[in-house]
């Protein structure tokens, strides 16, 4: 039915092509309710000049009297009591195969339900059938809106109250951006929602900050006053909307304890974190993968057991362990590295990164083995080896970009973890990164510091999540063509 | 004159006999420990030998040795004569007494040589006595110990009672011969197992339930169902090892309510601080004269018991919205999901310092705050799961038939969806270990008062540099446990696994 309107409308062009595919755009956005209701109401403006020309156009509609005239047809026909005749019948037959009693009057009661579904049903078949051999089109509010966008002229007219509609239009014409867009759409929705969490949370906790900064021997107004000055007075939701301005506009007020900006704190705070976790990253993906290889090509060999056997040790052990037992072998014992992280000595963050990314190592290097495994047993791996081409041009232009796809979710995944689980490694290192300051702030609860740590963080798993998809949506051609059959 | 049936079976009996592959993973593993052992023996500033670890080593080396021959043989036989003779399964029993030196991968190594058809009941039934005989032999340490618990005696009876009882069973298991009727003992035997199972030897309490499944079950099917699984789980050597060692910790700390003293690891003995490991300590004493052997044994109790709830409760509850949510579909699913997607996008473990900064760090909140983290995985698989099933011929037959929603969720998806459930379940134990002794750490975990291995390492990294085993011990206590979830998760992936059939 879809493809045949936009069939039809295109051959039947004789407006200008941008304005078409407008058109189509608008139409197949429709299909979605959602879609529909966020079109509706940015485009509010638009839709009600349309109404008032649908409700014009309805009065000359040729529709209402066609169905009319094949209801009147198929009446004279008795279509209705053959229908009804067929599922009583078909009723009195399924009663009997279950053994069930059931009176005549329920019979024909349900058998005429059905036929006049089935009637109504039958009905708008032939309608659109008829409209069909005219080559006419159904008159309702979608399709009046449909031909009014097709216009230069309309679209010109209601430009101005309706440029946010067309620019959504406009936005959903390739589907890369509309992807994109659409993705962005839901990382803001999670991150809005990470922030309402994790205030709720912190609102409703049954620790008080003021009794724990100014201490047990604070007056009563000592407290209002704390209170009043931190905003914890006003209500809940004056509260949270608040924070989550705070969020979008960089502006959370200062931290209970020490009274600093907690923007500026965290700015000041997030940059190592990060550095730590993307040198980890950048080290387990060196290492590991090679390994993964290694093991998938040699599989089952004393080599591989052996690999796997220390990657699933060091998927077992924590962090903080392992940290400890660093500093005492390379530290304390051999004295080859600083214990300690000092911002500028690129030998100190060596140890943080191994530790924080041992865990990813081992991920990677499982991951990588099971994923080229199950490549290399495919049929087209076959078909490349039968073609007599060498084993390392197979692995690695055949096999390995396709074993690559669920390595990345992979790393996807853990990013996050690994952000995470930076708070327990940056306490071993002492480095003040975003992940100690959190846990330093919790005792208090420093409700903004606590919340702005964590939604940034959280933000930064979002981008960094946003980015992997859309690389896949470049590289996977499954999704692709997925992305494309909207 | 031989088939080609069986020159076929002999040019590949390195490859197909299981015991070959499990002989070399236990000749590395125990040349591993015997490696260990002679660093951890020799005292390198003085060039001396530390008699008691030394003499472990040599025992050690001794029995690899004798592993190292076994191998040969095994590789031997299975060139010569394409299988294993009687003459190197005898071998076995010599092996056998390595358990006397504690080397569990020496001595399963020697259960599994010594019987060429090893029926999976004969397996369980060799761990199970192995744990217990563990179990005692830790239990028994604390005879070094200047005094001990009031029920210590008792207990240890009753133990040892339990073990003469498992013997027993094993021997009956031994000597059962295959026939088509169940023998009459079963019933009392699987009753009295499941009996003892209550010493935490959870080995018993599968071999008592699956005689009990024989005897009741008219079934034939199911038997064989179940026989299968265990059949698949039990000829894996690495995933036994793991469920022995979990196995074992559970058991330890369900019998250290009789055999061990809780004061030994939370009162104060000034007499006795920082004390080296000795035959009173078996890992030596903190900084408060406490016996750091004993608060390890009690730290597995609070790890075990966080470790578990933390994943049966987001088990049950992502299950549950993974199944609506998969079920039901369309904007059920999309909101259900998206809700849960706010969740997945803050870290498992900041989300679980909010959730403590909140409510302050106490068990409870503990076990609550993991819980929460890991809700959506469990919804993601339960949904991915149900998805997949209920699209399946037999839901479609069982809504055909005019099931309910409920029913059908309930009755065919869910019992069918189970399998990667809990293969998941037994991979993220592992990790909620961790993330204890992690908050532990911080001090955002469990009360520092309580022995839980976090706590036990955060004192134990004040002494890094002087006492370092403090800070040693209970970390690999942790890895210990972790590894063997991840083993048996491993394990029961490849057992569970449809692909695999």
């Amino acid at each position: 039915m879809e493809t045949a309107r936009n069939l039809k409308s295109e051959h039947s062009s004789n407006f200008p092509a941008i304005f078409m595919r407008l058109s189509n755009t608008f139409w197949k956005m429709n299909q979605y309710p959602l879609l529909k209701w966020v079109m509706l109401i940015i485009g509010l403006p638009v839709y009600v000049i349309s109404f008032f020309i649908y409700l014009f156009k309805r009065k000359n509609d040729t529709h209402k009297q066609l169905r009319q005239d094949l209801a009147a047809e198929l009446a004279q026909a008795d279509v209705k009591g053959q229908l009804i005749d067929k599922h009583i019948e078909q009723l009195k037959r399924k009663h009997s195969f279950f053994g069930q009693n059931v009176s005549e009057q329920q019979t024909n009661q349900e058998a005429e339900k059905l036929a006049e579904a089935e009637f109504q049903k039958l009905l708008e078949e032939k309608v659109a059938e008829m409209m069909m051999l005219n080559s006419e089109e159904r008159l309702s509010f979608a399709s009046t809106m449909q031909s009014l966008i097709r216009q230069p002229l309309f679209v010109a007219l209601t430009l101005i109250p309706g440029v946010l509609l067309y620019l959504l239009i406009l936005l959903y014409f390739n589907p890369y951006i509309k992807y994109i867009f659409e993705r962005l759409i839901s990382s803001l929705f999670v991150i809005i929602g990470v922030a309402f969490f994790v205030f709720t949370i912190l609102y409703i906790s049954p620790f008080d900050p003021a009794a724990n900064i100014l201490g047990v021997t604070a007056t009563k107004e000592q407290i209002a006053a704390f209170n009043q000055i931190y905003g914890l007075d006003q209500p809940y939701w004056a509260q949270l909307w608040q924070a989550i301005t705070g969020i979008f506009t960089f502006d959370l007020g200062s931290s209970f304890a020490g009274n600093e900006d907690v923007i500026d704190s965290i700015a000041r705070k997030i940059p190592i974190t990060l550095i730590l976790t993307f040198i980890a990253l950048l080290l387990a993906v060196v290492v590991a993968i090679p390994i993964g290889i290694i093991s998938a090509t040699k599989s089952n060999s004393f080599l591989d057991y052996t690999l796997m056997f220390i990657a699933l040790i060091g998927l077992s052990i924590p962090n903080f362990w392992q940290g400890l037992i660093f500093i005492l072998t390379f530290s304390i014992e051999l004295k080859w590295l600083p214990a300690t992280f000092t911002p500028g000595n690129w030998l100190s963050i060596i140890m943080p990164a191994v530790v924080l990314g041992t865990g990813l190592m081992a991920s990677i290097a499982r991951m990588t083995r099971s994923s080229t495994l199950e490549v290399i047993n495919e049929d087209y791996i076959i078909t490349a080896r039968a073609k007599g081409l060498s084993e390392r041009h197979i692995l690695w232009r055949h096999a390995f970009g396709n074993a690559l796809i669920p390595i990345i979710t992979v790393i996807g995944l853990m990013f996050g973890g690994m952000l995470g689980g930076a708070a327990v490694t940056e306490k071993v290192f002492n480095i003040s990164g975003i992940g100690s300051y959190i846990v330093d702030k919790q005792f208090i609860p420093d409700i903004p510091s606590i919340m702005g740590g964590v939604v940034y963080i959280a933000i930064t798993i979002s981008i960094v999540n946003l980015l992997i998809d859309i690389m896949y949506a470049f590289i996977d051609p499954r999704i692709r063509s997925k992305m494309k059959q909207y | 004159m031989s088939t080609p049936k069986q020159s076929f079976m002999k040019k590949y009996a390195l490859k197909a006999t299981s015991e070959y592959a499990q002989a070399n993973f236990t000749l590395v593993t125990s040349a591993a420990l015997t490696f260990i052992f002679l660093i951890a023996g020799i005292d390198f500033s003085q060039m001396a030998v530390k008699p008691v670890l030394f003499s472990v080593f040599i025992a050690y080396a001794f029995f690899t040795l004798i592993q190292a021959f076994i191998t040969y043989k095994v590789k031997r036989d299975l060139n010569q004569e394409g299988e294993i003779q009687r003459s190197t399964r005898a071998w076995g029993y010599v092996q056998l007494l390595s358990i006397l030196t504690g080397n569990i991968f020496t001595a399963s190594f020697a259960i599994s040589l010594i019987k060429k058809r090893k029926t999976p009941q004969y397996i369980f039934a060799q761990f199970m006595v192995m744990a217990q005989v563990f179990v005692i032999a830790v239990s028994a340490l604390n005879l070094f110990k200047p005094y001990v618990a009031d029920t210590f005696l008792t207990g240890m009876f009753a133990l040892i009672a339990i073990l003469v009882f498992q013997l027993i069973v094993l021997f009956l298991i031994v000597k059962e011969k295959q026939q088509p009727n169940t023998p009459k003992w079963k019933l009392t035997v699987g009753m009295m197992l499941l009996l003892i199972s209550f010493t935490g030897n959870l080995f018993a309490l599968a071999l008592g339930l699956f005689m009990l499944l024989e005897v009741f079950s008219s079934n034939q099917s199911t038997i064989d169902k179940w026989y299968n699984i265990w059949e698949k789980i039990a000829g894996n050597m690495t995933s036994m090892l793991g469920m022995f060692f979990i196995v074992f910790i559970f058991s330890i700390s369900v019998c250290s309510y009789w055999t061990f003293d809780y004061d030994m690891a939370i009162e104060n003995n000034y007499a006795a601080i920082l004390q080296s490991p000795s035959l009173a300590y078996p890992l030596g004493t903190d900084n408060f004269g406490r016996d750091l052997f004993s608060r390890i044994i009690f730290g597995a109790r609070i790890s075990l018991i966080v470790g578990v709830l933390s994943t049966l409760i987001p088990f049950v509850i992502g299950g549950i919205l993974g199944a609506i949510s998969g079920y039901y579909g369309k904007r059920t699913d999309n909101i259900l999901m998206r809700l849960l997607d706010i969740l997945y996008a803050i870290p498992g473990i900041l989300l679980a310092i909010v959730i403590i900064a909140a409510f302050g760090s106490n068990t409870v909140t503990l076990i609550i705050a993991l819980s929460v983290g890991s809700i959506p995985t469990y919804a993601r698989t339960m949904r991915a799961n149900v998805l997949m099933l209920s699209n399946m011929e037999y839901v479609i037959s069982a809504r055909a038939l005019g099931s309910s929603n409920l029913s059908i969720i309930f009755k065919q998806i869910v019992p069918n969806s189970m399998a990667p459930m809990i293969v998941k379940a037994t991979l993220t134990i592992g990790g909620a270990v961790i993330a204890t002794s992690s908050l532990s750490y911080l001090g955002l975990g469990i009360e520092p008062h309580i022995p839980e291995w976090g706590n036990i390492l955060k004192v134990g990294s004040a002494y890094l540099e002087s006492h370092s085993y403090l800070a040693i011990y209970p970390g690999l206590a942790i890895i210990g446990l972790v590894l063997s979830f991840n083993f048996l998760g491993d394990g029961l992936r490849d057992a569970l696994d449809p692909k695999l059939d």
